[in-house]
């Protein structure tokens, strides 16, 4: 098949030259009416002109270069000296791409990946080119259905889909047939281009609305029947009870209190959950971030007469994360000790340094429950960072443990009565160690306190 | 099928792999699409997932074929012929996991007629998405190899248990609670017990990638802490029977 060279869409064509030509000079005539006209305009008219005579001069200095398309090795179009700068271009995109050799119509091992940019190479963690077979990238049945067709059939197609992981992401596979080369090392036959477009940010958005929405209508329901209760109660019989009417006040006080931390929590949670899929770039010291935490803590630990014994390391812990999300992750999870910790109990805080994955997520009581509330995806050689915060309180019986990061989630049996939680502490936990890439784990079992364990990726160590 | 080309031997084996792993991606689909039709009460997409699992039957009987095809021309030995049987295995695992996902994708057709239950669907696609995530890890570790993904995968098959355990105390509590939503409730029982089987099937293939790139079965216990509630029922208080009483 001869290969046609399309006209190229930056070269202007000999008519556009005459057009150009000539509508600059009509610009310049139009311009020295006007600076007869008004002769105090007439400096920058002048400048003017002066800069659309070079504008017509520099667009029609360069003659349209014909590619030679007479030497064609081999099927390759010669670009010249824009070969390499086209190359670099296609390995500089942000997203994905994928040129994809099609091999035999039945032979799903015929679907190679010929050529992978770098940001291809990063999201699927390929070596070299990354070439290699199609299917061992995407799996997706509708993104390799449209695949086939671009390249057999000649149809372009945009699927989305979802993609797995520890953080989903929303993609858009863009699917192009491009013209077929016949030289070997493109596996001598059809040619498609895959480009995947992150549409996470997006979905992300719209379903952050809606579970805001729901949640905040839900849960301000209660407090705010007892606040419109209260002040029912107000205007009618305690109107001249003066005792009566702190009292009632300082219930609304508590119950609005309760909805403000409400809405701020839920909040919190969704600005987490929308960046859940960034992964955050800055090293903090766990170690020293948890001391903070314990400081700050002390004042209503002493008021409960709970005691927190921190062992932290002396080196300290970088790990890879956003500082205030860190200590986020320690505070809630030593709140929630010390709302299960009875007067005079005690709470040990602690820090396991270079710890594999396997071992940090490891059962660490000897006869309780251990679960996993969030994993991190597997990645070879990654050693982590550990903080636990145990508790002696009731403890919670394996059935609570899978649903204990579910939003509102609250274990029966275990009045709430004077704890102050908004039931999302948890939930933003999870949420904050999904987008560090870390993990939690929780052991438990009734009667003997919890032990909670989120760990983070080490910061690799600076060397040199 | 083209009969004319004469492929080397590697290319076969290449090519069952590929198989398996698209007939992998079917199943994933399949198993993610009707979890969604259950959480969206999306009726045309159940239908969708239904009509869809012949091809994966097909595929299975297609791989079976060529797989028989191999051993008989090719007569593959040591890693090739595991490869060769793994690929057969990973596609009988692979047919009954698109089974049960058109079971499920049956199931919410029927609930999507029923009044919605927020909470409990929600409690479903929690747990559909769980498994789904093991299969993806074991389908991952199946193509690249990887024998510590497929190992982590079957270590933790007991993640799935607690949250079966834990979905059929909450379907009990509403069955007691209201005796209208018993229908919906049994359906999202078997529903569970479905994506339980299906996590099951993830922990299978585990078991079959590691024997095909090792040569040794996987024996002895899986290394829990605990017994799992399979093997040890762990009594509820208020519950006579366990969820796992009537499993194997």
């Amino acid at each position: 098949m001869p290969y046609e060279h399309p006209p190229s869409p930056v070269a202007p064509t000999a008519t556009s030259r005459l057009w150009t030509a000539g509508a600059s000079g009509v610009a310049v005539v139009v311009m020295a009416v006007l600076a007869v006209m008004k002769p105090e305009l007439a400096g920058w008219l002048a400048a003017g002109a002066a800069a659309v005579i070079l504008a017509t001069w520099l667009v029609n200095r360069t003659p349209p270069t014909p590619v030679d398309i007479s030497d064609l090795d081999g099927g390759v179009v010669d670009l010249g000296p824009d070969a390499a700068l086209l190359g670099d271009v296609f390995e500089a995109l942000d997203d994905p791409l994928f040129i994809i050799s099609g091999g035999e119509a039945d032979d799903i091992a015929g679907r190679r990946i010929a050529l992978a940019n770098a940001a291809a190479r990063d999201l699927f963690r390929l070596g070299g080119t990354g070439a290699g077979l199609l299917v061992s990238v995407i799996r997706e049945p509708r993104v390799l259905e449209a695949v086939d067709e671009a390249l057999f059939d000649g149809v372009p197609a945009a699927v989305d889909y979802l993609g797995g992981g520890a953080q989903e992401r929303h993609w858009r596979a863009m699917i192009r047939p491009l013209p077929a080369r016949q030289a070997h090392d493109w596996g001598g036959g059809a040619l498609a281009l895959l480009a995947l477009r992150d549409e996470t940010d997006v979905r992300r958005m719209e379903k952050m609305r809606v579970d805001f929405l729901a949640n905040a209508s839900h849960e301000l329901r209660t407090p705010l029947a007892s606040l419109s209760g209260f002040i029912e109660t107000l205007k009618g019989h305690a109107k001249d009870d003066p005792k009566a009417r702190d009292k009632f006040l300082d219930i609304m006080a508590v119950q609005a209190d309760r909805m403000r931390r409400l809405v701020a929590d839920l909040l919190s949670l969704s600005r987490i959950e929308l960046n859940e899929h960034i992964a955050p770039l800055g090293r903090v010291n766990l170690a020293r971030a948890t001391a903070d935490v314990v400081d700050a803590v002390s004042v209503i630990s002493r008021e409960r007469q709970v005691t927190i014994q921190a062992d932290l390391p002396h080196g300290g812990a970088a790990v890879i994360g956003d500082r205030d999300e860190i200590a986020q992750v320690v505070q809630n999870l030593i709140d929630n000790a010390l709302k299960y910790s009875s007067a005079g109990g005690a709470i040990e805080v602690g820090i396991e340094i270079d710890r594999t994955l396997d071992e940090a997520m490891a059962a660490r009581m000897a006869d309780g429950n251990r679960l996993s509330l969030a994993t991190p995806d597997r990645e070879a050689g990654q050693r982590y960072a550990v903080v636990t915060v145990q508790d002696h309180g009731p403890g919670m019986a394996r059935e609570h443990l899978p649903r204990l990061t579910e939003r509102f989630y609250r274990v029966e049996g275990q009045k709430s009565g004077d704890r102050q939680g908004t039931g999302l502490g948890l939930a933003i936990v999870r949420h904050i160690i999904i987008r560090h890439r870390g993990g939690l784990s929780v052991d438990s079992a009734p009667g003997q306190g919890a032990i909670f364990a989120a760990c983070f990726p080490l910061a690799p160590t600076s060397e040199g | 099928m083209n009969q004319h080309t004469v492929k080397a031997y590697g290319d076969e084996l290449n090519q069952l792999t590929a198989e398996v792993v698209r007939m992998g991606g079917l199943a994933e689909a399949q198993v993610a699409d009707a979890i969604e039709s259950v959480a969206r009460r999306d009726v045309a997409l159940a239908k969708a997932v239904v009509e869809r699992d012949s091809r994966l039957d097909a595929l299975h009987r297609d791989i079976e074929k060529k797989a028989i095809r191999l051993i008989a021309l090719r007569q593959p030995v040591a890693s090739d012929l595991r490869r060769t049987l793994g690929a057969m295995k990973l596609a009988s695992d692979l047919e009954r996991t698109g089974d049960l996902a058109k079971n499920i994708a049956k199931r919410a057709l029927i609930l999507a007629e029923a009044e919605p239950m927020q909470p409990l669907t929600r409690s479903i696609e929690r747990m559909g998405r769980l498994v789904s995530n093991r299969l993806r890890d074991v389908l991952d570790a199946y193509t690249a190899s990887e024998i510590e993904r497929a190992l982590s995968v079957w270590q933790t098959d007991d993640e799935v248990d607690e949250h079966y355990n834990a979905l059929f105390r909450e379907l009990l509590t509403y069955m007691m609670g209201d005796a209208r939503t018993i229908t919906a409730c049994t359906h999202l029982l078997f529903m569970a017990k479905n994506l339980e089987r299906i996590g099951d099937h993830a922990t299978n293939i585990a078991e079959t990638v590691h024997y095909e790139i090792t040569g040794e079965e996987m024996l002895g216990e899986r290394p829990k802490a605990v017994p799992g509630p399979g093997e040890e029922p762990t009594p509820t208080p208020h519950l006579s029977a366990s969820p796992n009483a009537a499993e194997d």
